[in-house]
Protein backbone atom coordinates (compact mmCIF):
# COMPACT_ATOMS: atom_id res chain seq x y z
CA UNK A 1 0.00 0.00 0.00
CA UNK A 2 2.78 2.30 0.71
CA UNK A 3 4.73 1.64 -2.29
CA UNK A 4 1.61 2.33 -4.09
CA UNK A 5 1.24 5.40 -2.36
CA UNK A 6 4.93 6.28 -3.10
CA UNK A 7 5.30 5.99 -7.20
CA UNK A 8 1.61 7.79 -6.99
CA UNK A 9 3.08 10.77 -5.71
CA UNK A 10 3.31 13.74 -7.93
CA UNK A 11 6.52 14.71 -9.41
CA UNK A 12 8.37 17.64 -7.14
CA UNK A 13 6.24 20.69 -7.29
CA UNK A 14 8.32 23.19 -9.38
CA UNK A 15 9.99 25.55 -7.01
CA UNK A 16 8.60 28.83 -6.22
CA UNK A 17 4.78 27.35 -5.91
CA UNK A 18 5.23 27.50 -2.34
CA UNK A 19 6.63 30.38 -0.94
CA UNK A 20 7.30 32.02 2.45
CA UNK A 21 4.90 34.70 2.66
CA UNK A 22 3.84 37.52 5.47
CA UNK A 23 0.31 37.13 4.73
CA UNK A 24 0.82 33.14 4.96
CA UNK A 25 2.26 33.91 8.46
CA UNK A 26 -0.63 35.86 9.77
CA UNK A 27 -3.17 33.09 8.22
CA UNK A 28 -0.89 30.83 10.05
CA UNK A 29 -1.24 32.04 13.09
CA UNK A 30 -4.80 32.62 12.95
CA UNK A 31 -4.94 28.93 12.54
CA UNK A 32 -2.73 28.38 15.54
CA UNK A 33 -5.00 31.22 17.49
CA UNK A 34 -8.23 29.32 16.89
CA UNK A 35 -7.25 25.65 17.14
CA UNK A 36 -6.69 25.45 20.71
CA UNK A 37 -9.18 25.16 23.28
CA UNK A 38 -7.82 27.58 25.44
CA UNK A 39 -8.33 30.24 23.33
CA UNK A 40 -12.17 30.50 23.47
CA UNK A 41 -12.15 29.04 27.21
CA UNK A 42 -10.04 32.44 28.24
CA UNK A 43 -11.89 34.54 25.76
CA UNK A 44 -15.25 33.39 27.02
CA UNK A 45 -14.14 34.17 30.26
CA UNK A 46 -12.69 37.44 29.31
CA UNK A 47 -16.40 38.35 27.72
CA UNK A 48 -18.15 37.11 30.52
CA UNK A 49 -16.03 39.34 33.48
CA UNK A 50 -16.46 42.34 31.45
CA UNK A 51 -19.93 42.53 30.32
CA UNK A 52 -21.40 40.48 33.61
CA UNK A 53 -19.20 42.14 36.33
CA UNK A 54 -20.03 45.94 34.69
CA UNK A 55 -23.69 44.71 34.53
CA UNK A 56 -23.56 43.10 38.40
CA UNK A 57 -21.70 46.24 39.47
CA UNK A 58 -23.80 48.84 37.66
CA UNK A 59 -26.95 47.59 38.87
CA UNK A 60 -25.83 47.61 42.39
CA UNK A 61 -24.46 50.73 43.07
CA UNK A 62 -26.34 52.12 45.60
CA UNK A 63 -28.00 55.69 44.58
CA UNK A 64 -27.52 57.90 48.06
CA UNK A 65 -24.18 57.80 48.07
CA UNK A 66 -24.53 60.78 45.87
CA UNK A 67 -22.41 59.30 43.03
CA UNK A 68 -22.35 61.09 39.64
CA UNK A 69 -20.86 62.41 36.58
CA UNK A 70 -19.43 60.54 33.18
CA UNK A 71 -16.63 59.37 34.78
CA UNK A 72 -17.72 57.78 37.66
CA UNK A 73 -20.48 56.31 35.33
CA UNK A 74 -18.00 54.54 33.56
CA UNK A 75 -15.87 53.46 36.04
CA UNK A 76 -18.58 51.32 37.61
CA UNK A 77 -19.31 50.03 33.87
CA UNK A 78 -16.11 49.27 32.64
CA UNK A 79 -14.88 47.61 35.73
CA UNK A 80 -14.83 44.39 34.38
CA UNK A 81 -13.16 45.67 31.30
CA UNK A 82 -10.25 46.32 33.07
CA UNK A 83 -10.05 43.27 35.33
CA UNK A 84 -10.69 41.04 32.24
CA UNK A 85 -7.21 42.95 30.52
CA UNK A 86 -5.85 39.83 32.68
CA UNK A 87 -7.06 37.50 30.75
CA UNK A 88 -6.48 38.79 27.69
CA UNK A 89 -2.86 39.26 29.01
CA UNK A 90 -2.43 35.99 30.09
CA UNK A 91 -3.60 34.71 26.45
CA UNK A 92 -1.15 36.99 24.73
CA UNK A 93 1.49 35.23 26.80
CA UNK A 94 0.44 31.92 26.53
CA UNK A 95 0.54 32.37 22.86
CA UNK A 96 4.20 32.77 22.99
CA UNK A 97 5.47 30.33 26.04
CA UNK A 98 3.07 27.98 24.78
CA UNK A 99 4.85 27.28 21.63
CA UNK A 100 8.27 26.87 23.98
CA UNK A 101 6.78 24.47 26.50
CA UNK A 102 5.21 22.19 24.34
CA UNK A 103 8.13 22.42 21.85
CA UNK A 104 6.17 23.53 18.91
CA UNK A 105 8.56 26.70 18.63
CA UNK A 106 10.80 24.52 16.58
CA UNK A 107 8.35 23.69 14.11
CA UNK A 108 7.57 27.28 13.67
CA UNK A 109 10.83 28.41 13.31
CA UNK A 110 11.93 25.86 10.98
CA UNK A 111 9.09 26.82 9.23
CA UNK A 112 9.93 30.88 9.39
CA UNK A 113 13.76 30.58 10.26
CA UNK A 114 13.93 34.33 10.22
CA UNK A 115 11.95 34.45 13.27
CA UNK A 116 11.01 38.09 13.67
CA UNK A 117 8.08 37.87 11.15
CA UNK A 118 6.29 35.43 13.77
CA UNK A 119 6.36 37.78 16.53
CA UNK A 120 5.11 40.22 14.28
CA UNK A 121 2.44 38.03 12.87
CA UNK A 122 1.75 37.01 16.44
CA UNK A 123 1.03 40.42 17.77
CA UNK A 124 -0.58 41.16 14.76
CA UNK A 125 -3.29 39.28 14.86
CA UNK A 126 -3.79 38.73 18.12
CA UNK A 127 -3.92 42.51 19.12
CA UNK A 128 -6.38 42.33 15.59
CA UNK A 129 -8.45 40.10 17.92
CA UNK A 130 -8.24 41.70 20.94
CA UNK A 131 -9.34 45.09 19.18
CA UNK A 132 -12.46 43.62 17.50
CA UNK A 133 -13.60 41.52 20.37
CA UNK A 134 -13.35 44.31 23.17
CA UNK A 135 -14.65 47.39 21.07
CA UNK A 136 -17.53 44.79 21.07
CA UNK A 137 -17.60 45.07 24.55
CA UNK A 138 -16.78 48.00 25.53
CA UNK A 139 -19.73 49.69 23.45
CA UNK A 140 -22.07 46.21 24.88
CA UNK A 141 -21.27 47.18 28.43
CA UNK A 142 -21.61 51.11 28.28
CA UNK A 143 -25.24 50.43 26.96
CA UNK A 144 -26.06 47.98 29.48
CA UNK A 145 -24.59 50.34 32.14
CA UNK A 146 -26.51 52.88 30.75
CA UNK A 147 -29.73 50.63 30.52
CA UNK A 148 -29.08 49.84 34.31
CA UNK A 149 -27.87 53.15 35.31
CA UNK A 150 -31.44 55.01 33.72
CA UNK A 151 -32.84 57.45 35.76
CA UNK A 152 -29.86 57.49 38.21
CA UNK A 153 -27.77 60.34 38.57
CA UNK A 154 -25.49 58.07 36.76
CA UNK A 155 -27.66 57.70 33.83
CA UNK A 156 -28.22 59.74 30.85
CA UNK A 157 -25.18 59.51 29.06
CA UNK A 158 -24.53 59.29 25.34
CA UNK A 159 -22.03 58.46 23.18
CA UNK A 160 -22.00 61.60 21.57
CA UNK A 161 -21.43 63.17 24.58
CA UNK A 162 -17.90 65.48 24.99
CA UNK A 163 -15.51 62.62 25.82
CA UNK A 164 -17.35 59.55 25.98
CA UNK A 165 -16.33 58.38 22.45
CA UNK A 166 -12.72 58.84 23.62
CA UNK A 167 -12.74 57.16 26.92
CA UNK A 168 -15.05 54.17 25.46
CA UNK A 169 -12.11 53.46 22.50
CA UNK A 170 -9.89 54.42 25.24
CA UNK A 171 -10.49 51.16 27.34
CA UNK A 172 -10.32 49.02 23.72
CA UNK A 173 -6.77 50.97 23.11
CA UNK A 174 -5.78 49.59 26.98
CA UNK A 175 -6.95 46.59 26.25
CA UNK A 176 -5.03 46.46 23.15
CA UNK A 177 -1.87 47.86 24.66
CA UNK A 178 -1.94 45.76 27.53
CA UNK A 179 -2.40 42.38 24.69
CA UNK A 180 0.80 43.54 22.75
CA UNK A 181 3.00 44.08 26.14
CA UNK A 182 2.00 40.64 27.26
CA UNK A 183 3.14 38.86 24.02
CA UNK A 184 6.67 40.81 24.15
CA UNK A 185 6.74 39.81 27.90
CA UNK A 186 6.16 36.07 26.65
CA UNK A 187 8.87 36.21 24.12
CA UNK A 188 11.29 37.57 26.31
CA UNK A 189 10.79 35.12 28.94
CA UNK A 190 9.83 32.20 27.09
CA UNK A 191 8.43 30.45 30.18
CA UNK A 192 4.50 30.74 31.15
CA UNK A 193 4.63 30.83 35.07
CA UNK A 194 7.41 33.41 34.82
CA UNK A 195 5.64 35.99 32.33
CA UNK A 196 2.27 35.67 33.85
CA UNK A 197 4.33 36.65 37.11
CA UNK A 198 6.07 39.34 36.06
CA UNK A 199 2.61 40.51 34.38
CA UNK A 200 0.91 40.58 37.21
CA UNK A 201 3.46 41.55 39.42
CA UNK A 202 5.60 44.29 37.42
CA UNK A 203 2.73 45.35 35.21
CA UNK A 204 -0.42 45.54 37.54
CA UNK A 205 0.58 44.88 41.21
CA UNK A 206 3.79 46.92 41.83
CA UNK A 207 2.85 50.39 40.28
CA UNK A 208 -0.02 49.83 42.83
CA UNK A 209 1.96 49.41 45.68
CA UNK A 210 4.50 51.89 45.01
CA UNK A 211 2.28 54.72 46.18
CA UNK A 212 2.11 53.37 49.41
CA UNK A 213 5.97 54.16 49.49
CA UNK A 214 6.85 56.69 51.26
CA UNK A 215 9.37 58.92 48.99
CA UNK A 216 7.90 61.80 46.51
CA UNK A 217 10.01 60.58 43.72
CA UNK A 218 7.98 57.36 43.44
CA UNK A 219 4.75 59.00 42.90
CA UNK A 220 6.63 61.62 40.55
CA UNK A 221 7.34 57.98 38.40
CA UNK A 222 4.70 55.64 38.54
CA UNK A 223 2.47 57.23 36.19
CA UNK A 224 5.22 56.11 33.22
CA UNK A 225 4.82 52.57 34.96
CA UNK A 226 4.04 50.00 32.09
CA UNK A 227 0.49 49.21 33.60
CA UNK A 228 -0.59 52.97 34.28
CA UNK A 229 0.37 54.90 30.61
CA UNK A 230 -2.90 54.02 29.40
CA UNK A 231 -5.12 55.72 32.14
CA UNK A 232 -5.84 59.01 31.32
CA UNK A 233 -7.15 57.62 27.80
CA UNK A 234 -9.56 55.96 30.19
CA UNK A 235 -11.41 59.08 31.47
CA UNK A 236 -13.82 61.30 29.87
CA UNK A 237 -12.40 64.50 31.15
CA UNK A 238 -8.61 63.69 30.27
CA UNK A 239 -7.61 67.06 31.86
CA UNK A 240 -7.98 65.03 35.09
CA UNK A 241 -5.50 62.52 34.01
CA UNK A 242 -1.97 62.71 35.52
CA UNK A 243 -0.46 62.43 32.11
CA UNK A 244 -2.04 64.42 29.08
CA UNK A 245 -3.28 62.44 26.53
CA UNK A 246 -0.61 62.37 23.96
CA UNK A 247 1.89 61.79 27.11
CA UNK A 248 -0.45 58.96 27.03
CA UNK A 249 -0.18 57.70 23.90
CA UNK A 250 3.53 58.05 23.42
CA UNK A 251 4.72 56.47 26.69
CA UNK A 252 2.36 53.43 25.42
CA UNK A 253 4.50 53.88 21.99
CA UNK A 254 7.49 54.04 24.30
CA UNK A 255 6.87 50.84 26.08
CA UNK A 256 6.12 48.82 23.26
CA UNK A 257 8.77 49.71 21.41
CA UNK A 258 11.25 48.66 24.04
CA UNK A 259 9.53 45.51 24.93
CA UNK A 260 9.29 44.23 21.36
CA UNK A 261 12.76 45.75 21.17
CA UNK A 262 14.32 43.73 23.72
CA UNK A 263 11.96 40.32 22.69
CA UNK A 264 13.12 40.89 18.30
CA UNK A 265 16.86 40.91 19.87
CA UNK A 266 16.38 38.36 22.21
CA UNK A 267 14.89 36.09 19.54
CA UNK A 268 17.17 36.60 16.86
CA UNK A 269 20.12 35.76 19.52
CA UNK A 270 19.06 32.54 21.06
CA UNK A 271 19.18 29.14 20.19
CA UNK A 272 15.46 28.46 19.62
CA UNK B 1 33.24 37.44 1.50
CA UNK B 2 34.20 34.94 -0.38
CA UNK B 3 33.23 34.55 -3.78
CA UNK B 4 31.70 31.49 -5.29
CA UNK B 5 30.06 30.84 -8.60
CA UNK B 6 26.54 29.40 -8.58
CA UNK B 7 26.43 25.47 -7.55
CA UNK B 8 24.20 23.51 -9.37
CA UNK B 9 26.35 21.06 -8.15
CA UNK B 10 25.20 21.64 -4.01
CA UNK B 11 21.42 20.99 -4.87
CA UNK B 12 20.58 18.81 -2.48
CA UNK B 13 23.82 18.46 -0.78
CA UNK B 14 23.65 18.93 3.17
CA UNK B 15 27.64 20.36 4.35
CA UNK B 16 28.91 20.71 7.70
CA UNK B 17 31.73 22.63 7.81
CA UNK B 18 34.21 22.78 11.16
CA UNK B 19 30.82 22.95 12.93
CA UNK B 20 31.43 23.10 16.54
CA UNK B 21 28.47 24.16 19.34
CA UNK B 22 29.07 25.23 22.69
CA UNK B 23 26.68 25.21 25.68
CA UNK B 24 28.22 27.20 28.65
CA UNK B 25 31.47 25.47 28.70
CA UNK B 26 30.10 22.02 27.23
CA UNK B 27 31.00 21.17 23.60
CA UNK B 28 28.38 19.30 21.90
CA UNK B 29 29.56 19.28 18.75
CA UNK B 30 33.56 19.75 18.32
CA UNK B 31 34.86 20.76 14.91
CA UNK B 32 32.46 18.30 12.65
CA UNK B 33 32.76 18.21 8.90
CA UNK B 34 31.22 16.36 6.50
CA UNK B 35 28.85 16.45 3.20
CA UNK B 36 25.38 14.40 2.86
CA UNK B 37 24.60 13.27 -1.09
CA UNK B 38 21.53 13.40 -2.17
CA UNK B 39 19.94 10.02 -3.61
CA UNK B 40 21.02 7.36 -0.90
CA UNK B 41 19.87 7.26 2.94
CA UNK B 42 22.79 8.75 5.28
CA UNK B 43 22.73 7.19 8.58
CA UNK B 44 23.86 9.83 11.41
CA UNK B 45 24.97 7.50 14.15
CA UNK B 46 26.31 8.12 17.27
CA UNK B 47 25.44 7.16 21.25
CA UNK B 48 23.11 9.36 22.89
CA UNK B 49 24.44 12.63 24.18
CA UNK B 50 26.84 12.51 20.58
CA UNK B 51 25.63 15.99 19.14
CA UNK B 52 23.86 14.22 16.70
CA UNK B 53 20.57 16.58 17.61
CA UNK B 54 22.56 19.15 18.22
CA UNK B 55 24.13 19.15 14.52
CA UNK B 56 20.59 18.75 13.02
CA UNK B 57 19.44 21.68 15.08
CA UNK B 58 22.33 23.69 13.08
CA UNK B 59 21.02 22.78 9.91
CA UNK B 60 18.29 23.74 10.46
CA UNK B 61 18.82 27.32 12.11
CA UNK B 62 17.50 26.65 15.46
CA UNK B 63 20.93 26.48 17.22
CA UNK B 64 23.30 28.91 16.19
CA UNK B 65 26.66 27.19 15.66
CA UNK B 66 29.54 28.56 17.93
CA UNK B 67 31.69 28.63 15.02
CA UNK B 68 31.47 26.31 12.01
CA UNK B 69 28.47 26.51 9.27
CA UNK B 70 25.76 24.19 7.73
CA UNK B 71 24.45 24.42 4.69
CA UNK B 72 21.75 22.75 3.05
CA UNK B 73 21.78 23.10 -0.94
CA UNK B 74 24.67 25.74 -0.90
CA UNK B 75 22.80 27.79 1.47
CA UNK B 76 22.42 28.35 5.39
CA UNK B 77 19.20 27.93 6.05
CA UNK B 78 17.64 31.12 7.10
CA UNK B 79 18.61 32.46 3.88
CA UNK B 80 15.40 30.08 2.29
CA UNK B 81 12.48 31.75 0.63
CA UNK B 82 10.43 28.92 1.16
CA UNK B 83 12.37 26.54 3.89
CA UNK B 84 9.64 23.82 3.93
CA UNK B 85 10.22 23.22 0.09
CA UNK B 86 13.83 23.18 0.67
CA UNK B 87 14.14 20.70 3.69
CA UNK B 88 11.33 18.25 5.00
CA UNK B 89 12.62 18.13 9.27
CA UNK B 90 11.60 15.77 11.87
CA UNK B 91 13.19 17.57 14.91
CA UNK B 92 13.06 16.31 18.21
CA UNK B 93 9.50 13.51 18.37
CA UNK B 94 7.22 15.68 19.78
CA UNK B 95 7.49 19.69 18.17
CA UNK B 96 4.02 20.11 18.40
CA UNK B 97 1.34 21.92 21.10
CA UNK B 98 0.06 18.80 22.82
CA UNK B 99 -3.61 21.05 22.79
CA UNK B 100 -3.90 21.29 18.66
CA UNK B 101 -5.25 18.94 16.06
CA UNK B 102 -2.64 16.84 13.78
CA UNK B 103 -4.85 18.56 11.12
CA UNK B 104 -4.71 21.97 12.11
CA UNK B 105 -0.84 21.55 13.52
CA UNK B 106 0.18 20.58 9.60
CA UNK B 107 -2.58 23.00 8.53
CA UNK B 108 -0.94 25.89 10.81
CA UNK B 109 2.61 24.82 8.76
CA UNK B 110 1.33 24.94 5.60
CA UNK B 111 -0.22 28.06 5.43
CA UNK B 112 2.66 29.83 6.16
CA UNK B 113 4.00 29.01 2.79
CA UNK B 114 0.51 28.76 1.20
CA UNK B 115 0.48 25.14 0.50
CA UNK B 116 -2.95 23.85 -0.03
CA UNK B 117 -4.98 22.02 2.36
CA UNK B 118 -5.01 19.39 -0.57
CA UNK B 119 -1.03 18.58 0.50
CA UNK B 120 -2.06 18.36 4.35
CA UNK B 121 -4.81 16.01 3.38
CA UNK B 122 -2.17 13.81 1.31
CA UNK B 123 0.53 13.57 3.83
CA UNK B 124 -1.88 13.16 6.65
CA UNK B 125 -3.06 9.81 4.65
CA UNK B 126 0.45 9.40 3.53
CA UNK B 127 1.59 8.44 7.11
CA UNK B 128 -1.32 6.83 7.97
CA UNK B 129 -2.79 9.33 10.56
CA UNK B 130 -6.24 9.82 8.64
CA UNK B 131 -8.47 8.13 11.67
CA UNK B 132 -6.73 10.11 14.39
CA UNK B 133 -6.31 13.80 12.27
CA UNK B 134 -9.34 15.75 14.30
CA UNK B 135 -7.33 14.66 18.02
CA UNK B 136 -5.45 16.66 19.76
CA UNK B 137 -1.80 15.62 19.94
CA UNK B 138 -1.69 15.05 23.64
CA UNK B 139 -3.15 12.03 23.62
CA UNK B 140 -0.75 10.41 20.61
CA UNK B 141 1.22 7.90 21.26
CA UNK B 142 5.40 8.17 20.43
CA UNK B 143 4.85 6.32 17.50
CA UNK B 144 1.58 8.35 16.40
CA UNK B 145 3.84 11.84 17.07
CA UNK B 146 6.96 10.42 14.99
CA UNK B 147 3.92 9.31 12.31
CA UNK B 148 2.83 13.34 12.69
CA UNK B 149 6.47 14.62 12.58
CA UNK B 150 7.00 12.70 9.02
CA UNK B 151 4.11 14.27 7.85
CA UNK B 152 5.09 17.49 8.30
CA UNK B 153 8.86 17.00 6.81
CA UNK B 154 6.82 16.20 3.86
CA UNK B 155 4.63 18.56 3.76
CA UNK B 156 6.40 20.95 1.46
CA UNK B 157 7.77 17.84 -0.74
CA UNK B 158 11.32 18.80 -0.18
CA UNK B 159 13.97 17.53 -2.09
CA UNK B 160 16.03 16.99 1.34
CA UNK B 161 14.83 15.11 4.67
CA UNK B 162 16.61 15.29 8.06
CA UNK B 163 15.13 12.57 10.27
CA UNK B 164 16.35 13.20 14.31
CA UNK B 165 15.56 9.74 15.36
CA UNK B 166 12.28 8.62 13.47
CA UNK B 167 12.35 4.92 14.42
CA UNK B 168 11.80 6.11 18.46
CA UNK B 169 8.66 4.50 19.21
CA UNK B 170 7.31 3.55 16.20
CA UNK B 171 5.77 -0.65 16.16
CA UNK B 172 7.63 -3.48 14.22
CA UNK B 173 4.95 -2.60 11.64
CA UNK B 174 5.86 1.36 11.70
CA UNK B 175 9.76 0.57 11.72
CA UNK B 176 9.11 -1.60 8.34
CA UNK B 177 7.19 0.90 6.77
CA UNK B 178 9.27 4.00 7.51
CA UNK B 179 12.45 2.18 6.21
CA UNK B 180 10.25 1.56 2.65
CA UNK B 181 9.41 5.00 2.39
CA UNK B 182 13.02 6.47 3.32
CA UNK B 183 14.57 4.23 1.14
CA UNK B 184 11.62 4.96 -1.67
CA UNK B 185 12.24 9.01 -1.21
CA UNK B 186 16.06 8.54 -1.62
CA UNK B 187 15.14 6.35 -4.99
CA UNK B 188 13.78 9.76 -6.19
CA UNK B 189 16.60 11.28 -5.86
CA UNK B 190 16.13 13.09 -2.40
CA UNK B 191 18.60 13.48 0.00
CA UNK B 192 17.50 10.91 3.21
CA UNK B 193 19.53 12.02 6.46
CA UNK B 194 18.02 10.06 9.74
CA UNK B 195 20.50 9.71 12.79
CA UNK B 196 20.18 6.79 15.36
CA UNK B 197 21.51 5.67 18.29
CA UNK B 198 20.30 2.00 16.83
CA UNK B 199 23.27 0.30 14.78
CA UNK B 200 21.03 -2.35 13.39
CA UNK B 201 18.20 0.33 12.40
CA UNK B 202 20.58 1.91 10.04
CA UNK B 203 22.48 -1.09 9.15
CA UNK B 204 19.06 -2.05 7.78
CA UNK B 205 17.75 1.70 5.84
CA UNK B 206 21.15 3.25 5.40
CA UNK B 207 23.80 2.73 2.70
CA UNK B 208 25.83 5.65 4.22
CA UNK B 209 27.16 6.02 7.58
CA UNK B 210 28.40 9.33 9.49
CA UNK B 211 29.54 8.04 12.86
CA UNK B 212 29.96 10.58 15.50
CA UNK B 213 31.07 10.48 19.11
CA UNK B 214 31.42 13.18 21.48
CA UNK B 215 30.71 15.87 18.84
CA UNK B 216 33.46 14.34 16.56
CA UNK B 217 33.51 12.93 13.49
CA UNK B 218 34.42 8.86 13.95
CA UNK B 219 33.64 7.53 10.48
CA UNK B 220 32.69 8.65 7.13
CA UNK B 221 32.07 5.82 4.81
CA UNK B 222 29.94 3.34 3.31
CA UNK B 223 27.73 0.37 5.67
CA UNK B 224 29.65 -2.01 4.15
CA UNK B 225 33.58 -0.70 4.90
CA UNK B 226 32.55 0.17 7.66
CA UNK B 227 31.57 -3.30 8.94
CA UNK B 228 34.57 -5.13 7.18
CA UNK B 229 36.90 -2.44 7.63
CA UNK B 230 36.50 -1.86 11.02
CA UNK B 231 38.98 -5.55 12.12
CA UNK B 232 35.75 -7.67 13.53
CA UNK B 233 36.09 -10.14 10.64
CA UNK B 234 37.86 -13.48 11.37
CA UNK B 235 38.00 -16.61 10.37
CA UNK B 236 37.01 -19.75 12.55
CA UNK B 237 38.60 -23.13 11.71
CA UNK B 238 37.76 -26.48 13.32
CA UNK B 239 40.70 -28.85 13.14
CA UNK B 240 41.89 -32.15 15.22
CA UNK B 241 45.57 -30.17 14.33
CA UNK B 242 44.38 -26.94 15.54
CA UNK B 243 47.59 -26.51 17.41
CA UNK B 244 49.90 -27.30 14.36
CA UNK B 245 48.07 -25.09 11.94
CA UNK B 246 48.22 -22.27 14.34
CA UNK B 247 51.99 -22.71 13.75
CA UNK B 248 52.10 -22.50 10.28
CA UNK B 249 49.44 -19.73 10.25
CA UNK B 250 51.21 -17.71 12.75
CA UNK B 251 52.99 -14.48 11.16
CA UNK B 252 53.27 -10.62 11.12
CA UNK B 253 49.56 -9.00 11.51
CA UNK B 254 48.07 -12.46 11.84
CA UNK B 255 46.69 -13.03 15.32
CA UNK B 256 45.56 -16.55 16.43
CA UNK B 257 43.00 -17.39 19.65
CA UNK B 258 41.81 -20.34 20.70
CA UNK B 259 38.32 -19.96 22.90
CA UNK B 260 38.15 -24.14 23.05
CA UNK B 261 40.23 -27.59 21.90
CA UNK B 262 40.48 -27.88 18.49
CA UNK B 263 38.90 -24.31 17.70
CA UNK B 264 41.15 -21.31 15.89
CA UNK B 265 39.83 -17.69 15.64
CA UNK B 266 42.11 -16.10 13.34
CA UNK B 267 42.62 -12.63 12.39
CA UNK B 268 44.40 -10.45 9.84
CA UNK B 269 44.38 -13.37 7.42
CA UNK B 270 41.90 -14.72 4.85
CA UNK B 271 39.73 -17.77 4.79
CA UNK B 272 41.32 -19.03 1.38
CA UNK B 273 45.37 -18.53 2.93
CA UNK B 274 43.83 -20.60 5.94
CA UNK B 275 42.52 -23.50 3.89
CA UNK B 276 45.95 -23.23 1.36
CA UNK B 277 48.25 -23.40 4.55
CA UNK B 278 46.58 -26.07 5.75
CA UNK B 279 46.21 -28.19 2.76
CA UNK B 280 50.02 -27.53 1.33
CA UNK B 281 50.93 -29.22 5.08
CA UNK B 282 47.89 -31.88 4.57
CA UNK B 283 46.21 -31.07 7.80
CA UNK B 284 42.97 -31.72 8.02
CA UNK B 285 40.05 -28.92 8.70
CA UNK B 286 36.41 -30.16 9.73
CA UNK B 287 34.78 -26.46 9.28
CA UNK B 288 36.27 -22.95 7.95
CA UNK B 289 34.29 -20.48 7.71
CA UNK B 290 34.49 -16.14 7.90
CA UNK B 291 32.80 -14.29 10.85
CA UNK B 292 31.74 -10.99 9.22
CA UNK B 293 31.62 -8.57 12.68
CA UNK B 294 27.97 -7.14 12.65
CA UNK B 295 27.58 -3.56 12.66
CA UNK B 296 26.69 -3.60 16.32
CA UNK B 297 30.43 -4.74 16.84
CA UNK B 298 31.96 -2.25 14.62
CA UNK B 299 29.99 0.86 16.02
CA UNK B 300 30.39 -0.56 19.65
CA UNK B 301 34.44 -0.60 18.77
CA UNK B 302 34.77 2.82 17.18
CA UNK B 303 33.10 4.22 20.23
CA UNK B 304 34.16 2.72 23.33
CA UNK B 305 36.67 5.05 23.74
CA UNK B 306 34.24 8.10 23.41
CA UNK B 307 30.85 6.33 25.95
CA UNK B 308 34.14 5.36 28.19
CA UNK B 309 35.20 8.67 28.76
CA UNK B 310 32.13 10.33 28.90
CA UNK B 311 31.20 7.98 31.63
CA UNK B 312 34.23 8.47 33.43
CA UNK B 313 33.61 12.33 33.17
CA UNK B 314 29.88 11.84 34.06
CA UNK B 315 31.00 9.61 37.46
CA UNK B 316 33.69 12.32 38.35
CA UNK B 317 30.82 14.85 38.68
Amino acid sequence: MTAAAMTDRPAYAPKGEYRLTGAGLLRSEWTKLWSLRSTWIVLLCAVVFAGGLGALISGSVPTDQGFSGADMSLGFAMAGVSLSSVFIAVLGILTVTGEYSTGSIRSTMSAAPRRLSVLWSKAAVYGAVVAALFTVMVFATFFLSQALFDGTALGGISVGDDGVLGALLGYVAMIVYLALLAIAIGAILRNSAGSIGFYIGVIMILPELATLLPWNWVSDVTPYAPGNVPNTLLLVDTSQGTLGVGESWLWMGVWLVVAYGLAAVLLKRRDV
Amino acid sequence: MERRPARRSVVGMIEIEHLTKRYGKKTAVDDLTFAVKPGVVTGFLGPNGAGKSTTIRAIVGLDAPTAGLARVNGKHYSEFRSPLTEVGALLEAKSVHAGRSAYKHLLALARTHGIPTRRVHEVIDLVGLHEVAGKRVGGFSLGMGQRLGIAVALLGDPAVLILDEPVNGLDPDGVKWIRLLLKGLAAEGRTVFLSSHLMSELAQTAEHLIVIGQGRLLADTTVDDFVSGSGQSRVRVVSPDAARLAEHLAGPGVSIASPERGVLEVSGTEAAVVGQTAAAHGLVLHELRTDRGSLEDAFMQLTADAVEYRNTLEGAK
